[in-house]
């Protein structure tokens, strides 16, 4: 499988905190991958790492195998139209409506005429599933799902090959979650779409992902299948798929 | 060949048009493919066959241009079929068809009239006015519930603003009025030096510099330096929640937040009048010792001689009244903020707009009512 995002013994310091110890993982085409760990261990901060918006104190990251930080600025932002990111909280332009916000992308990257762009925002809006009419609200006049599937909308405007979530889910009422959720997937197995995500959330893990990648002390403790994952013999892994349990009615 | 050849090929089956999709339809090619599509003959009631085995790549945004297109012409699901697609480009067709709403109108910011931006902004204006005499009663009360119970009065958290509002102001604003001091003397001095009445120069420098300069500027940088902080703190905050964390743990806002500012700078905005007036008039003696041959001493004699005590008063006095008005101004207004990045940087603009404004209403206030009164 091409390998469209590799981490290569990643070092990350803050100060004389060692965020990062090494880290390596590599992310195949089509796969949805997610990164999970315990709050503290710099799961966004590898995250801004890949999309060049931190730079690592060692080791290199390769994404879509250009290296993200040894690559001029021209190459970087050629990169940048190649992957989608969705930040924690939508991060959407307070300024503009939602149309408006959805459009940029189109509008900076592209040389597509008005008449272009304003069918294609008001298709985007309806592939992340929003009504029309929510083009012309502003971003302070929407819920927090509603938020966060317009970064969705503006994310996949510029059809990405990798689309990067930041915990999607968290903020989110459970229904409006598992919807999200249940979105991602159709979009990634229909456009055939990397997903990177961020996340906290068990049920995301146990519906949608198709590997997980366990960071713990600065390294990768594990690797693979989610069902393989929660059987590692590691103290927090375990806690972790057991942190729902007593609410779970055992199987006797 | 820009024509629809380069993108899709038109062929004719028994009752059926066949539509042969070419090449890479992604979005860096969309300008071209949406031309292509216009450039083909109409529909005419006919069927329609997409054939996609002679397509490389395919997308949302090119799908959706090409289904808006045949909707477009009065195709209908059942006159249209497809045939030959890679089973991914099928998936995705199928997405952008089930997504595919009607289009949207286009949805864009509203643009008013210049009446209707007028109309709106008198009205807006006059909200804002009605409100903040709300917000005065609101501090007035807070204050008075501070006065019957005084141990909860912010001292520290006043004392770090007067810090921040006054001690902090200090160069800022004895630079600025001893340059205005230099600049006044100066222009006073050519017109004096002609009718040999240098030494009134002293007077005018005293007069302007006590009673108005240095309470006006002084004000005008304290509204644009601790104003627009004030109304920046607080706007943040109100968008951080932070507000309402201090009201939910049963702490009043405006004793917390305003009643300190407002205590703070009420007590700095006199002392910054007085430093301002000593280095104005040091800026008028450095041009009288340098151009109009009036020495250090004489300039003092004649300062104490002719500068009545009420004019410094009077300065010194206005400069509460001004601060006063800033300080309520900028907490207003930074209450006021709405959950949003624009907000705190329009409601920091209106900060010191307001404030500069009504300080020099206040100023023309004050020179015309102390001109009635004679003093």
């Amino acid at each position: 499988m091409e390998r469209v995002l590799e981490a290569d013994s990643v070092v990350t310091r803050f100060g004389t905190e060692v965020i990062h110890d090494r880290v390596s993982f590599t992310v195949g085409r089509g796969e949805v991958v997610a990164l999970i760990g315990a709050s503290g261990t710099g799961k966004s901060v590898l995250l801004k790492e890949a999309i060049g918006l931190i730079r690592p104190s060692g080791g290199t990251i390769r994404l879509l195998g250009t290296d993200v930080w040894r690559s001029s600025a021209d190459e970087l932002n050629a990169l940048r139209r190649r992957f989608g990111m969705l930040f924690q909280d939508g991060a959407l332009f307070s300024s503009l409506t939602v149309a408006e916000n959805i459009a940029v992308p189109f509008r900076e990257n592209t040389d597509l005429p008005m008449d272009l762009i304003a069918p294609l925002v008001g298709f985007k809006l309806a592939l992340v599933g929003l009504a029309p009419d929510a083009g012309s609200k502003t971003p302070a006049e929407l819920s927090g799902g509603m938020r966060k599937r317009v970064a969705l909308a503006r994310a996949l405007a510029l059809e990405p090959e990798i689309l990067f979530l930041d915990e999607p889910t968290s903020g989110l009422d459970p229904v409006g979650a598992r919807a999200f959720d249940a979105l991602v997937r159709v979009l990634s197995e229909s456009l055939g779409l990397t997903v990177f995500i961020v996340t906290h959330d068990l049920d995301t893990l146990l519906s949608i992902i198709d590997r997980a990648i366990v960071l713990s002390r600065g390294k990768v403790i594990a690797d693979g299948p989610v069902s393989a994952v929660m059987q590692a013999d590691d103290p927090w892994i375990r806690d972790y798929f057991s942190a729902r349990a007593p609410l779970v009615p055992e199987a006797s | 060949m820009d024509s629809a050849a380069g993108w899709i090929e038109h062929e004719t089956e028994g009752d059926a048009s066949v539509l042969y999709l070419r090449g890479a339809w992604r979005l860096a090619n969309l300008g071209a493919i949406s031309r292509a599509l216009k450039s083909l003959p109409p529909a005419e009631h006919k069927r329609f066959v997409l054939d996609g085995s002679r397509l490389k790549e395919l997308d949302t945004s090119a799908g959706f241009i090409l289904y808006r297109h045949l909707v477009g012409i009065g195709c209908t699901e059942s006159t249209v079929s497809a045939r030959g697609f890679d089973p991914r480009h099928r998936k995705l067709l199928r997405l952008v068809h089930e997504r595919m709403t009607c289009p949207p109108s286009a949805a864009r910011s509203m643009h008013l009239g210049l009446v209707q931006r007028v109309g709106a902004a008198a009205l807006k204006l006059g909200r804002l006015l009605r409100t903040h005499s709300a917000f005065v009663g609101v501090v007035v009360l807070e204050a008075l519930g501070l006065l019957r119970r005084p141990g909860r009065f912010r001292a520290k958290e006043t004392v770090a603003q007067f810090e921040a509002v006054g001690l902090d102001a200090i160069p800022i604003v004895a630079l600025v009025t001893f340059l205005i001091g230099v600049v006044f003397a100066y222009l006073l001095g050519v017109q004096a030096q002609r009718y040999g009445a240098n030494i009134f120069v002293v007077d005018g420098v005293g007069l302007a510099m006590c009673r108005e300069l240095s309470p006006l500027l002084a004000a005008v940088i304290v509204a644009g330096r601790s104003g627009a902080a004030f109304t920046a703190q607080l706007g943040t905050m109100k968008v951080q929640e932070e507000i309402d964390a201090i009201s939910t743990l049963g702490l009043s806002p405006v004793q917390v937040l305003v009643i300190p500012r407002l205590a703070a700078i009420v007590v700095a905005l006199p002392v910054l009048v007085f430093v301002g007036d000593v280095a104005g008039v040091a800026g008028g003696m450095l041009v009288g010792a340098w151009q109009l041959d009036i020495g250090a001493a004489a300039f003092l004699d004649r300062l104490h001689a002719v500068l009545p005590m009420s004019a410094f008063v009077i300065g010194v006095a206005k400069a509460p009244v001004f601060g006063a008005f800033i300080a309520m101004i900028a907490c207003r207004m930074g209450l006021l903020v709405a959950r949003d990045a624009r907000s705190v940087g329009e409601s920091t603009t209106s900060t010191v707009v307001q404030s500069i404004v009504w300080v020099i209403v206040l100023d023309a206030i004050f020179a015309v009512a102390l001109q009635s009164l004679d003093l």
